[in-house]
């Protein structure tokens, strides 16, 4: 199929004007270990192939590196007709450096390319108007104006690809030698005072937004006012939603299991198909709406801003400012937080963002929580008669982990040998204007997640939700205690003993490998109790009366909080990082922090 | 002097690049726009020498101080 590529330095609204050109079916390609997603849609008979938006042709991170890559390689592809530059037109001086270096790509390879003037609906209301021919004389090749929002001569644009009218215009240099660095900025610069509005005129709205957002006080406000709508949507808008995937997966499971009649095969789809891989099914709400909120913060401009007003804190940390909204995210799944990471703009500070964000308490850990704290702390008990104990407690197990994700960061970043310093881009960002995001481009990036999350994360639960199944089942009609998990329980009850957990937690323990929350119906069933997981209090009663001496309760707390105990965890680190060792190396060096962890609370407390 | 110095409000022209930044720094830093003579606002400042924000061209940027410190301007009463 014949290809147009895309292309275009960040902000320049080329996902919108990809999605204005495209259908609605994407395909998403990702290269392992970067974050370097390109996008291919259709046009007609045309595949149009979307590049990420890149500053300039000379690399400075491994993502670059791959991005630029894959981009000359796509040019050279003969079934390639043409490359579409895409500028901001309010900032051309800017987006013309990488445009000019596009086009020498381009013009090595033969290939013709196209300049793509966007934003010009913000240009007209500005009341200017650049002179199309004269910058389409200087550059050497044919000049579009159009505005991805408005639509405002996107037809004519889709007309002039279509009909191949920009083969009229032979392959030509633009009208001054481009060889340095210095004379791609300078030409750029000569042109964009030729043809580019006032730029004060263009950065006025942005900086009065800014003195607001970025005041050291009234931003701080609003910072926490917006982190705290990010946090809360998190779990009130996600949760109708995975209940609603919850019931869907049940009334399917009913009605698929009416036609097994009971026995083995019923029992192996309710627990590990239904109740095992169908558990998952449920986070995806939960990420889907995660990377609509964060999607809608990048596409307005705010993140930069709350990179920004984070870099400082962070820093000392060895992370960047762009750490701190995955860390949030991580409160409520690491697997979205980990994708988020995405952003930073440091490869370095990315890897040690993603390997210390499974120390959030996510909220698979919350039941967790939930039962050992109410085993410990009554309801009723106050400090200061004004705060409550429980929400005290709680409090202190998100700090804790939070904490310890900053310490082993501090630790990381020193270790990391320094030579990759060097050539580590500096934290400097573009603060781009505040804009409207348009639903489009939001709406694949939403789906493509929850698409992404499946296909990564569901084999490895598939198997371990299976393997734990058959161990937990058989042999036939034996109890939990008497089964093949049973006795690999009582089997390596003295690796537990140190912690002060008899077999029963072991299991559990065990069990909650495939997922956090799976530890409190485990453990329910073990107490003999059906349902545990809605009856949290009656377990923690049991609990009690069974005497969990205060030490070890404390010690299984940390326990939970450390452990990296998911496997959908790992399998994501494992897509984003490209480094299979590593990824399980963390998932073994955060089981062995945990136990420490839990062994000092335990002869210690 | 360097821009970490530039205080908000003030305007001032770059004049170079520190001479040991690694060569793909300091290039893409020139393609950003930290060219010689360019024109540089200091927008605002944060607290805590927290990072800057500056206008150049037809950008608005924000860098830290490591960085900032990096890049040397004059000012228009050094120049006169
Ligand atoms: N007013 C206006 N906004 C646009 C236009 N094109 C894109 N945007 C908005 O600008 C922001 C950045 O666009 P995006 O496509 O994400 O830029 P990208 O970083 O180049 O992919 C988004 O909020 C878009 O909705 C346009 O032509 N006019």
């Amino acid at each position: 199929m014949k290809k147009i590529l895309l292309v275009g330095k960040p902000n320049c609204g080329k996902s919108l004007l990809f999605n204005q050109l495209t259908g609605l079916r994407q395909k998403v390609a990702n290269y392992p270990g970067v974050t370097v997603e390109i996008k291919s849609g259709r046009m007609a008979e045309y595949e149009i192939i979307d590049f990420p938006g890149t500053y300039s042709l000379n690399t400075l991170s491994i993502d670059e590196k791959v991005a630029v890559e894959q981009l000359t390689s796509r040019v050279k592809d003969e079934e390639t007709e043409l490359v579409v530059c895409v500028l901001d037109a309010t900032r051309l001086e800017r987006s013309l450096v990488f445009a000019l270096q596009a086009q020498q790509l381009a013009i090595k390879e033969n290939k013709q390319i196209v300049f793509v003037l966007n934003f010009i609906d913000e240009v007209k209301r500005f009341g200017h108007n650049i002179d199309l021919d004269g910058l389409s004389r200087e550059l050497g090749a044919p000049v579009y104006a159009l505005s991805a929002r408005s639509l405002d001569g996107i037809a004519e644009f889709k007309d002039a690809l279509l009909t191949a009218e920009y083969k009229n215009f032979p392959v030509q240099a633009p009208r001054a030698p481009l060889e340095t660095t210095k004379q791609f900025v300078d030409f750029s610069r000569s042109l964009a005072k030729t043809y580019a509005m006032n730029k004060d005129v263009v950065l006025r709205n942005q900086n009065r937004v800014d003195t607001f957002l970025l005041n050291s006080f009234l931003g701080g406000f609003a910072f926490l006012a917006i982190m705290f709508v990010l946090f809360q949507s998190i779990f009130t808008w996600a949760t109708p939603l995975m209940d609603g995937v919850e019931t869907i997966i049940a009334s399917f499971a009913g009605f698929v299991t009416q036609f097994t009649g009971e026995g083995v095969v019923t029992d192996f789809l309710n627990d590990a198909i239904f109740g095992g891989v169908g558990s998952f099914l449920v986070f995806v709400p939960q990420i889907m709406v995660l990377t609509f909120v964060i999607g809608l913060l990048e596409d307005s401009g705010y993140l930069a801003r709350a990179a920004l007003i984070c870099h400082k804190p962070l820093s000392y940390f060895g992370l960047s400012g762009r750490s701190f909204i995955p860390y949030l995210s991580g409160h409520a799944c690491a697997i979205p937080a980990i994708m988020a990471a995405r952003t930073i703009e440091s490869p370095r500070k990315r890897l040690i963002t993603m390997l210390t964000i499974p120390l959030m308490s996510c909220s698979a850990r919350l039941p967790v929580y939930a039962l050992l704290v109410s085993v410990f702390i009554p309801s009723d008990q106050y400090f200061l008669g004004f705060f409550n104990m429980q929400g005290l407690t709680f409090f202190g197990l998100y700090m804790f982990g939070i904490v310890t994700a900053l310490i082993i960061s501090a630790l990381l970043s020193h270790s990391k040998s320094t030579e990759q310093e060097q050539s580590e881009m500096p934290f400097i960002i573009e603060l781009p204007s505040y804009r409207l995001p348009h639903w489009k481009p939001l709406y694949h990036r939403v789906i493509n997640s929850g698409q992404q999350f499946i296909k990564r994360a569901a084999p490895v639960i598939f198997m371990v939700a299976v393997g734990i199944w058959v161990l937990g089942y058989f042999p036939l009609n034996a109890s939990l205690e008497e089964s093949w998990l049973g006795s690999i329980g009582h089997f390596i009850e003295p690796v537990f003993a140190p912690l002060g957990l008899d077999w029963r937690y072991g299991i559990a323990i065990l069990m909650s490998f495939l997922a956090r929350e799976v530890f409190v119906g485990a453990l329910g069933t073990l107490y003999g109790m059906e349902g545990a997981d809605e009856n949290i209090a009656g377990l923690a009663q049991n609990i009690m009366n069974d005497g969990l001496p205060l030490g070890t309760g404390i010690g299984l707390l940390l326990f939970y909080v450390v452990a990296l105990q998911c496997v959908a965890t790992v399998a994501t680190l494992k897509a984003e990082t490209g480094n299979a060792k590593l990824s399980w190396g963390l998932y073994a060096a955060y089981g062995i922090l945990a136990y420490i962890l839990a062994f000092l609370a335990n002869t210690f407390i | 002097m360097t821009l970490w110095e530039l205080n908000k409000g003030e305007t001032a022209n770059v004049s170079h690049l520190w001479e040991h930044l690694d060569d793909s720094v300091s290039t893409r830093l020139v393609e950003m726009g930290f060219e010689t003579d360019q024109n540089i606002t200091c927008l605002r400042r944060s607290v805590f020498a927290g990072p800057l924000v500056i206008q150049i061209g037809d950008c608005v940027y924000s860098l830290e101080q490591k960085i900032a410190e990096q890049i040397f301007i004059s000012t228009q009463e050094t120049i006169s």
